[in-house]
């Protein structure tokens, strides 16, 4: 056997360097492409998914959701208990929030939407909202007549937006708004600025205040619809809430995941774009590595007839022909790898991609790359191996004569 | 060494069997220097191929060294192939990617040994076989004469009993048949290699000390060669 695999090694090693280098280099290239294709698509969606877990987390629900159980609409004593969550190893900001179903009107047009109160400040250290001002300014604490709109609610004069036709199409800051609360209380605001965070559920919201809040809903003081939690990172979000749970038996949890409904339709459906497709590169590279290793034992049919006729073992010129093949793969792939991590990735990080949830930046994860690389060797394998065992099979004087 | 009963080959042309081998019979002595002629399409090179285990014969026996070779497995008649025979086919049967250093030690490395040990011998057959200067050249830059003495060491590396030359000289003009032949016939004398070759050409008699004649698959005559 190790004899085999001595003059196989022999035979591959003279085939590549003495055979035909513009036929090596072009397969080298197609599965070096296919490498990459397969690298590109997890990698792209991969980024996507923790780009947009992302942007749910930091604009959308924090790490941890805190409700009221059952019917009651509110937390009581809020205060007091976010002061008890801030003090729980693990926990680096606690923000409580108020919503409350309204109508708003700018010009005759008029939209619905969800309105939250919000500590400004708190709600800075949980969420990133304050970061993604495209208009105007955020909120202040002391803030009363003013309002804080979403771009899928202003409009802005952006028309491409995706809601932009049911927005109120040309709010802009500084501009005023009349907004009519689901109970009762109607109330012009000035719109102090405008926000993208380029997550739609959030894109759709519109802020105020808790002070304003109080004020449109007195009942809400000392109260919160939810508390939201931002945690350290590494922090097991199950341990803060068995500690939270021990505080109170009148609330409810959610982590960020449970929470992301809409986009785990989204990344089941991007898994499965996958596999289809690298099932397709997949079997893109299986056909070059058969055609290949096909024309060329077609071509070199009396020379493995008189390898054979001389001695040399079958085994040994099949394994000639799958180490030529792995060659192929093998090179194909980390030529893939290096252009990947050294060209794609630093050029797509500059140029990224941008779903309705915001930019998506390609990510190589070590496990996908391992296991395709593993799945692609073994394809390389078997498409080599098929026109090779035909060949072997040819009685010898065929293969020499024909 | 090789004892040969009642051999015979058909092979089915269309629907029509031919008979290229019809029940012969024969034996090769250890060290003969031994030539099958005969008209084309005689069964002369069929012959060759079931003694050179290249083919396997319709029915009857081979005997090399009293073991019936015509049964074995592929793999079995490889490696007798590569141990025991040496083979020097017609056409320049030599690996294009190959220089002819290469092409000689092939078989012994697939034999095993020291990596050195098969190179050293493979240069000392190119020596012997008059091309030490030529050993780095690929078969593209030999003439068809030096192609042939490469085949030749080549079918020696592994220090075959028997060597089979299937009218090594067919492609070669005068001077170098004159040469592969006695290539031939100093490795018979010096090495003590026993040789079968096939020729169509009546001169190459002057070579053999045994000539088998065949007609239509039949051996009609076996006679020694007065010259030899």
């Amino acid at each position: 056997m190790l004899n085999s695999l001595r003059v196989a090694t022999f035979l591959a090693f003279k085939a590549i360097t003495r055979g035909n280098l513009g036929v090596t280099l072009m397969t080298i290239f197609m599965l070096m492409l296919v490498a990459m294709n397969l690298l590109f698509v997890p990698g792209l969606i991969n980024g996507a998914i923790d780009s947009s877990n992302r942007i749910l987390i930091k604009t959308y629900s924090a790490d941890i959701i805190v409700e009221p159980k059952g019917e009651n609409p509110f937390i009581t004593n809020a205060e007091s208990l976010m002061k008890a969550i801030e003090s729980i190893d693990g926990v680096a900001a606690v923000a409580s929030r108020n919503t409350i179903n309204a109508k708003i009107t700018f010009e005759g047009k008029q939209t619905t939407c969800t309105v939250v109160g919000i500590e400004p400040k708190r709600d800075e250290e949980v969420f990133e909202i304050s970061q993604n001002i495209i208009e105007g300014a955020y909120l202040s604490p002391r803030d009363r007549n003013e309002i804080l709109l979403g771009v899928q609610l202003a409009g802005a004069d952006i028309k491409n937006l995706e809601l932009y036709s049911s927005s109120l199409q040309h709010v802009h800051a500084g501009n005023k708004v009349i907004v009519s609360y689901a109970n009762g209380p109607e109330k012009q605001y000035t719109v102090k600025g405008i926000f993208r965070v380029r997550f739609i559920q959030t894109d759709l919201q519109a802020f105020i205040t808790d002070l304003e809040f109080q004020s449109v809903m007195p009942a809400s003081r000392n109260r919160a619809t939810s508390i939201r939690i931002k945690l350290e990172q590494g922090t097991d979000p199950q341990t803060v809430i068995k500690r939270i749970d021990n505080l109170r038996d009148d609330l409810e949890f959610k982590t960020w995941e449970e929470t992301a409904g809409l986009m785990k339709s989204m990344t089941d459906s991007f898994f499965l774009i996958n596999q289809i497709l690298s099932a397709v590169n997949f079997l893109i590279a299986g056909i070059t590595v058969f055609i290949v290793t096909y024309v060329d034992v077609v071509n070199r049919r009396r020379q493995i007839g008189i390898q054979r006729a001389i001695g040399i073992n079958p085994q040994s010129i099949a394994i000639s022909y799958l180490i030529r093949a792995l060659f192929y793969a093998l090179t194909g792939l980390a030529l893939a790898i290096i252009a990947f991590k050294y060209v794609v990735i630093p050029l797509e990080m500059r140029h990224p991609f941008t779903f309705p949830f915001g930019a998506a930046y390609l990510t190589t994860k070590f496990t996908v790359t391992a296991r395709m690389s593993v799945i692609l060797l073994v394809v390389a394998l078997i498409a080599a191996y098929i026109p090779v065992y035909r060949t072997m099979r040819i009685r010898i004087l065929e293969a020499i004569w024909g | 060494m090789f004892d040969v009963r009642n051999l015979s080959k058909v092979y089915n042309m269309g629907n029509v069997p031919v008979k290229a081998l019809d029940n012969v019979s024969f034996t090769i002595d250890t060290g003969d220097m031994a030539c099958i002629m005969g008209k084309s399409g005689s069964g002369k090179s069929t012959l060759l191929r079931q003694l050179g285990l290249l083919d396997q014969p319709t029915s009857g026996e081979i005997y090399l060294d009293g073991q019936e070779v015509t049964k074995l497995a592929e793999t079995a008649r490889a490696a007798l192939r590569l141990q025991h025979l040496g083979y020097v086919f017609q056409e320049y049967a030599l690996l294009a990617e190959l220089t002819a250093l290469e092409n000689v030690y092939l078989p012994g490395m697939m034999l095993g040994g020291k990596d050195t040990d098969y190179k050293k011998k493979g240069k000392e057959l190119l020596n012997l076989v008059g091309l030490g200067h030529r050993m780095h050249h690929y078969p593209r830059e030999l003439s068809g004469g030096e192609q042939q003495r490469v085949a030749i060491a080549r079918a020696l590396i592994n220090n075959p009993q028997v060597i089979f030359a299937d009218e090594p000289c067919a492609n070669l003009d005068t001077i170098s048949s004159k040469r592969v032949m006695e290539t031939l016939v100093n490795l018979n004398r010096d090495v003590k290699v026993t040789v079968l070759f096939v020729s169509h050409d009546p001169d190459d008699k002057k070579y053999a000390r045994s000539v088998i004649i065949m007609s239509d698959g039949k051996i009609v005559d076996r006679v020694t060669s007065p010259n030899a």
